[in-house]
């Protein structure tokens, strides 16, 4: 939502001198815009012209972070509405909450086991949320020291006694954990506290009016390191609120709302639990504190995440190598295309439909397009024989015969050659892959 | 040893070592076959057919049991065997002369107009001295005598650079200034860097003073003769790029030169075979002698380029596409084999990227784009679509790949823009029936690029295929009839066409077209959207190449070729890599503005983000399927 | 102080569609079920009207349905072998607002069952429910050709809601529908352009179709590609608020069918035992999937399992709550 790559263009020197790395004034701008180049790679910018961008450029949404060293936490920094748009920076992060008058030490340690690894990425609870729910400040630090010793996971305090709060940090301090939160009556204490500490701060209203309000005394105060959080609870409320805060920084700059938002779970049930939580995923919640906690249903939680906060600009690829359809024996069909999703989809709908079972070799083409992927050297006989012999196809079926797309038929020579296998040309387009099919191999 | 071929109808005849296929044979025999795959086996359009003897058949392609036995063979998949061999190469096999193209349409002689940039900064120009013969008071070598009298001569123009000499015309100096009593006639050069003698002959010169200017292009070849001293164009040839014997496109070549150890110097020399068989006939036309043309200017794609230098190729097709150069410094033509004068220079337009090439820059150079406030879109459509779009403080470029069907590649009856190709259709709404125009207005014999937007259109416009380039099945004429590869639609009966078999064409036809042109588009768009710009902004279209000139713009919009604009702001250059090249010829300063043009193109790759393949599938549609970027299409069908 | 509460203003709307007809409106359901008709990004009530909340529509099929993990197929045991049962349990018992029949059996390979079969299942379930009904075939476009005209016509009149048009076989559906009252889902291979393309191409046979056309934008599961979708759906509401009136239809997920046939969806905890367990873990997939999927707009939701739909049947309760 920022200034277009012309806009930049027009404060830059128009030199086309490289020194920056890119190849043009233009190329450069474009780069500023997207966020992937910094000014001060330029050579000959004018001060006026580093001063006119660097206010333009200055995120809507505040980057804050939670935890230290190694083990940060990052959130906010988002630019977009839309996923489409552009990228939604910082996924969200998860935490569980755990009262201190539980035991600390069980719950901590089912937390510190909900792991998970789906489609090569590791997956696991991003926060431990502390609740002092025993009302006593003595009770809340105990259970601080104990979360503290089982888990380098990071912290968010929940607690609005600013001595309750004070006893925890004194175990929690260096972890630099998010301090939920200030409200109208404690937020000068808050404060302080979180200055004193270093630590992120949540400020949390009654409502969109309060909050600002509060936001704006705690900004008076000389504190910009916030979390916020409408007070709303029930799903609908929260997700209004959620898209008030993204477009009011967005796209009216409007600074009190430029931090990112906490939302809390009301439901009980897990089940629904999980699927409230879905919603903030889908909209704008940066930090979600779930109180329950189980594997089955965390999975498809952080795979939603991980789709929605993918770069809508990659082109999707599917997963390279064997796609096994229906019941396939010695006899099954062998089909390749390249790894770009719309093509595999489109060939693996067409070949699914002729119900003949059969394979699907996707070759990794980076994700893009057959004919392109032709252009472009990726999708070469020598890359297909080599699938073949690397998903031992010999073993799988007995008559060493391959389907390649029609756009490529000129590749059928030299893959014969290369592969020893009979290469038979398939239709130009997937729409004809069951009159084909039933041609060939009904 | 060797076995005997005769190729009909010709009574060619050659001797060939057994192993040689027909298609190579053909070439040795100087009769250039078609082979759009580039002798894979795959396009059958090289079909010949064998009348007498046996020839060795490695593949039969997609020949019909039928045709093998009348004898037709593919000529890159049979070879010379233990017989020898008479082979007939029927007219449909051959690449013919097709137009080439110099000039805008219908303008041989308004170019001159464009030529404004002839300055009085000449890249290359005559000087006709006469020194003070030397005594014993005034006793410098004669070279310096020479420099002296150059530097007077050339003034304020002169650049503080040294003015260097080369060999040849140092070893000749001294006669040369005695033979006419100190009369001289110099030639010289300039460039950055350099500014050289390149011949001193004796006596006056009243002769025109000869360069080229060629447009290496990948089908074809295009050189001006130029007068240097007048900046008139005395004469121009052209003919087919002997590469496409390698392939028709880009990539096959670039296969063929990185594939093979001796591909390279193949093509290499193809390309400089082709420019020296065209030299040869301006030669002869112009009455001249190859020492007599002192100065070239070439512009070609990057690729292309690459081949006439002999500089390997091999990664502009693999991502990240890079070329082994952009800008070159100027060669000589004595170390590339061209006939002209051995000490002529030899200067290449530059590169912006792999799929950019000088051919752009010398058209954007011709076209003006880098002194224009206003914006500007700059279209060349081939094979690739290049695109430009900018003015004179930024411009952006990229390249998508079309297909060759604007060439009449992949279409099962396209052709290139020949004698016999159809270039015009009309068809009637209500009777459905069709009337073609060909170019020479003989016989049909297949169609070309113009012909195939003009029918996608006529199609449209009559109902007979809906806005995906299907055809409406429940249609009620002989024309729509079932075929091999699904429906098709005859555009002329075997009775009135030239190769005694019915014109049709398919469904896959259409697809390949509304492809080919969706690309284009789909780039042009893809280009205003990285700047966040939208049509509005263009304040002039200009079409370059070939193709343009044939095309009806308004066909063109209908179908979601180019955007809808009004039809006056589009404007036909021809071709503007030729009339580039020509600037660069007669202007130092203009070969540096194209330096400098291309150093300023930021080059926009489609295959990065998601805008292109979005913008793709938008554009593959009558005309498009956000209906709103063609205003003027949808008002004349909401009428219809 | 006082937030000044960004609302949008937009052109348009999506369009309002009405699936199945009453004896009134000359066919036999209890009631009608609208869709569409939104004026705003979905659930954002503050800005704009949500007349009429997503839906979800439950499969039935004419066979039984082998491929299904037993967790799942444990619902229907008792029902497999009639349609019309099953879809009573269905509207009865696990409360779908529409039931979607799969002629499974008509397949070729399968049993290759002929129209008037398909049409006496489609009566008996007619019978049994009182909801609307989504039809589709079995998914092999040559027999669906075939018989989706008899099936339209058997039933005239109680504007089904039939599967599926698609650009490249769009003729046959749309001339039933056109020709026996009734709604059709055009389906395109997740790409909005594509979507649009045969909206328009499907218009151009029949104009006053454009009103009962629902788009079926081809949904991937959570996990494979459903960010795709997801930004599809976004895009496509928002152009369509915009005035795009061509993008302006209803959607359908088919949901269960994505779901059902990932490994997230059967394989048990003992081969991943990272991943919990597999009965409440398939249920959640194919929940969270259609979740995400009502947030980018979708209109009606075809699922399976039951505990499914009814978590999502309540999460849409909360969502239509006031927010303004």
């Amino acid at each position: 939502m920022g200034l277009t790559g012309l806009d930049i263009f027009k404060h830059l020197p128009k030199t086309n001198c490289k020194v920056c790395g890119f190849p043009t004034c233009l190329a450069f701008a474009m780069a500023l815009a997207n966020g992937k180049a910094s000014l001060d790679a330029c050579p000959d910018v004018s001060d006026q012209a580093k001063e006119a961008l660097s206010s333009a450029a200055a995120p809507p949404i505040r980057l804050v972070k939670v935890g230290a060293g190694e083990n940060v936490i990052q959130m906010g920094d988002e630019t977009e509405i839309f996923r489409h748009d552009k990228r939604f920076n910082h996924p969200t992060a998860v935490a569980i909450a755990v009262n201190d008058n539980e035991d600390v030490d069980a719950k901590v340690d089912s937390i510190n086991g909900l792991v998970f690894d789906r489609v090569g990425q590791h997956y696991e609870v991003d926060m431990i949320a502390l609740v002092n729910a025993s009302g006593d400040a003595a009770t809340f630090k105990a259970a601080a020291e104990k979360a503290a010793a089982k888990t380098n996971k990071n912290f968010v305090l929940i607690t609005q006694d600013v001595g309750a709060m004070e006893a925890a940090l004194q175990v929690l301090a260096a972890r630099k954990p998010l301090l939920y939160a200030a409200d109208k009556d404690n937020y000068e204490k808050m404060t302080e506290l979180a200055k004193a500490n270093g630590c992120p701060l949540a400020v949390k209203g009654e409502n969109l009016d309060s909050l600002a309000e509060l936001v704006e005394k705690i900004v008076a105060l000389g504190y910009k390191e916030l979390v916020l959080d409408s007070g709303a609870r029930e799903t609908s409320k929260v997700i209004a609120d959620m898209t008030q805060f993204r477009r009011l920084a967005v796209k009216k700059k409007f600074r009190t709302f430029g931090y990112p938002a906490i939302a809390f779970t009301s439901k009980d049930d897990p089940q629904e639990e999980m699927l409230q939580a879905a919603t903030y995923v889908a909209k704008y919640a940066s930090l979600i504190v779930l109180k329950n906690a189980k594997k089955e249903l965390l999975l498809p939680l952080v795979s939603l995440r991980a789709n929605i906060y993918t770069d809508p600009q990659k082109p999707v690829a599917v997963e390279p190598g064997l796609h096994v359809l229906g019941d396939v024996n010695e006899n099954s069909p062998v089909y390749c295309t390249t790894n770009f999703s719309l093509t595999y989809f489109l060939v693996e709908g067409e070949v699914a439909a002729t119900r003949i079972p059969s394979y699907i070799i996707s070759v990794d083409t980076g994700g893009i397009s057959v004919l392109t992927a032709y252009a472009d050297n990726k999708f070469t006989a020598e890359k297909i024989a080599k699938s073949i012999k690397d998903l031992e196809m010999e073993g799988k079926v007995n008559h060493k015969k391959i389907v390649i797309p029609g756009a490529v038929a000129v590749l059928k020579g030299k893959l014969e050659d290369e592969s020893g296998w009979e290469v038979i040309v398939g239709p130009r387009e997937s729409s004809g892959i069951q009159k084909f099919a039933k041609a060939q191999f009904a | 040893m060797n076995r005997k071929v005769v190729f009909l109808p010709e009574e060619v005849s050659l001797e060939v070592l057994p192993g040689t296929p027909l298609l190579r044979a053909a070439a040795l025999a100087g009769i250039e076959v078609k082979s759009s795959c580039g002798g894979k086996g795959s396009c059958s359009r090289c079909l010949v057919k064998v009348e007498e003897g046996k020839a060795i058949v490695k593949s039969t392609g997609k020949l019909s049991g039928e045709e093998q036995e009348q004898g037709y063979v593919l000529s890159c998949q049979a070879l010379v065997g233990d017989q020898d061999l008479r082979v007939n190469i029927p007219i449909s096999s051959r690449l013919e002369e097709h137009r080439i193209l110099f000039n805008s349409p219908d303008n041989v002689d308004g170019e001159e107009e464009a030529y404004g940039a002839y300055d009085g900064y000449p890249l290359c120009t005559r000087f006709q001295l006469s020194l003070e013969p030397p005594s014993i008071d005034d006793n410098t070598s004669d070279l310096t005598r020479l420099m002296m009298a150059l530097r007077r001569e050339m003034g304020k123009s002169s650049p503080e650079t040294e003015i260097k000499i080369n060999t040849a015309a140092l070893r000749g100096l001294a006669k040369a200034l005695r033979e006419r009593n100190w009369n001289l006639s110099v030639v010289m050069t300039y460039f950055p860097g350099n500014v050289e003698v390149i011949t001193a002959a004796a006596g006056q010169n009243e002769k025109p003073l000869y360069g080229l200017a060629i447009d290496i292009g990948t089908t074809t070849v295009a050189i001006y003769l130029v007068d240097l001293l007048n900046g008139k164009t005395v004469l121009h040839h052209g003919s087919f790029n002997r590469q496409s014997r390698y392939g028709d496109d880009i990539i096959s070549r670039i296969i063929y030169a990185s594939e093979d150890e001796k591909g390279l110097n193949e093509l290499h020399d193809s390309v400089i075979g082709t420019i020296n068989e065209i030299i040869g006939q301006i030669l002869q036309q112009a009455g001249i002698n190859e020492e007599e043309i002192l100065q070239v200017v070439t512009a070609g794609n990057t690729t292309m380029t690459h081949l006439f230098l002999g500089v390997p190729p091999d990664f502009i097709r693999l991502e990240p596409y890079i070329p082994t150069f952009s800008s070159t410094p100027a060669v000589k033509a004595k170390d590339l084999g061209l006939r002209v004068h051995p000490e002529a220079w030899v200067h290449s337009f530059p590169q912006v990227a792999s799929y950019l090439g000088g051919d752009i820059v010398s058209g954007i150079l011709y076209a003006d784009l880098a002194e224009n406030d206003e914006i500007v879109l700059f279209v060349d459509i081939g094979t690739n679509g290049e695109i430009v779009l900018g003015n004179k403080d930024w411009m952006v470029g990229c390249a998508c790949s079309a297909g060759p069907s604007f060439e009449g590649g992949g279409i099962t009856f396209g052709m290139r823009a020949m004698s016999g190709a159809i270039e015009r259709v009309v068809v009637d709404p209500v009777s459905l029936e069709v009337q073609v125009k060909t170019v020479n207005n003989v016989k049909p014999l297949g169609i070309c690029g113009s012909g195939l937007i003009d029918c996608l259109s006529a199609l449209k416009t009559a109902g007979i295929i809906d806005r995906s380039g299907k055809f409406q099945s429940d249609l009620k004429s002989a024309r729509l009839r079932s075929g091999e590869e699904g429906l098709e639609y005859v555009l002329v009966w075997a009775d009135d066409s030239g190769v005694e078999k019915d014109i049709f064409l398919t469904e896959g036809d259409l697809k390949n077209l509304i492809m080919a042109k969706g690309a284009v588009y789909a780039a042009i768009r893809t280009l205003l959207r990285t700047l966040e710009l939208d049509e509005s902004v263009i304040s002039k279209v200009i079409i370059a190449g070939g193709f343009g000139n044939y095309l009806h713009i308004q066909d063109a919009i209908r179908i979601g070729l180019l955007p809808d604009l009004e039809y006056e702001k589009f404007e036909f250059i021809g071709n503007s890599s030729l009339k580039g090249a020509k600037l660069g010829l007669l202007s130092r300063k203009a070969l540096n503005k194209a330096r400098k043009i291309g150093n300023m193109i930021t080059y926009i790759e489609l295959s990065v983000g998601t805008i292109f393949m979005d913008e793709y599938v938008s554009a593959l549609f009558l005309p498009h399927t956000d209906i709103t970027l063609f205003p003027s299409v949808e008002s004349v069908e909401n009428r219809n | 102080m006082a937030v000044e509460v960004s609302k949008e203003k937009y052109r348009s709307q999506v369009r309002e569609v009405v699936l199945g007809a009453t004896k009134e409106e000359g066919g036999t359901r209890s009631h009608t079920v609208k869709v569409g008709g939104e004026t705003a990004l979905p659930f954002l009530h503050f800005e704009g009207e949500m007349p009429n909340r997503p839906v979800v529509a439950m499969e039935v099929w004419d066979i039984v349905p082998e491929e299904w993990p037993a967790s799942l197929k444990s619902y229907f045991e008792d029902v497999y072998d009639d349609a019309g049962a099953w879809a009573k349990k269905c509207v009865e018992q696990y409360g779908a607002d529409l039931i979607a029949i799969r002629f499974k059996s008509a397949d070729p390979d399968i049993k290759d069952a002929s129209a008037e079969d398909c049409i006496a299942t489609l009566k008996k379930v007619l019978g049994s429910v009182g909801v609307p009904l989504i039809v589709y075939g079995c998914g092999k476009s040559d027999k669906d050709n075939s018989i989706i005209g008899p099936i339209a016509e058997a039933a005239e009149g109680e504007n089904l809601l039939l599967g599926v048009a698609e650009q490249d076989n769009y003729k046959s559906v749309t001339s039933a529908a056109m020709a026996h009252k009734h709604s059709i889902i055009a389906q395109s291979p997740i790409d909005i352009n594509i979507a649009k393309q045969l909206n328009i191409l499907i218009s151009e046979m029949s104009t006053p179709l454009l009103d009962r056309i629902i788009i079926d934008p081809t949904v991937a599961a959570l996990g494979y590609g459903l960010e795709y979708s997801y930004s599809i759906m976004e895009r496509a509401r928002f152009g369509s608020l915009q005035g795009d009136r061509m993008l302006a239809m209803p959607t359908i997920a088919n949901v269960g069918h994505e779901v059902w046939s990932k490994k997230e969806a059967s394989i048990s905890a003992d081969d991943e035992p990272g991943w919990g367990d597999q009965a409440e873990r398939s249920m959640a997939w194919e929940a969270t999937t259609a979740m995400a999927l009502i947030q980018g707009g979708m209109d009606i939701l075809v699922m399976r399992n039951p505990r499914a739909v009814e978590l999502i049947k309540k999460s849409i309760d909360d969502l239509m709550q006031d927010n303004s």
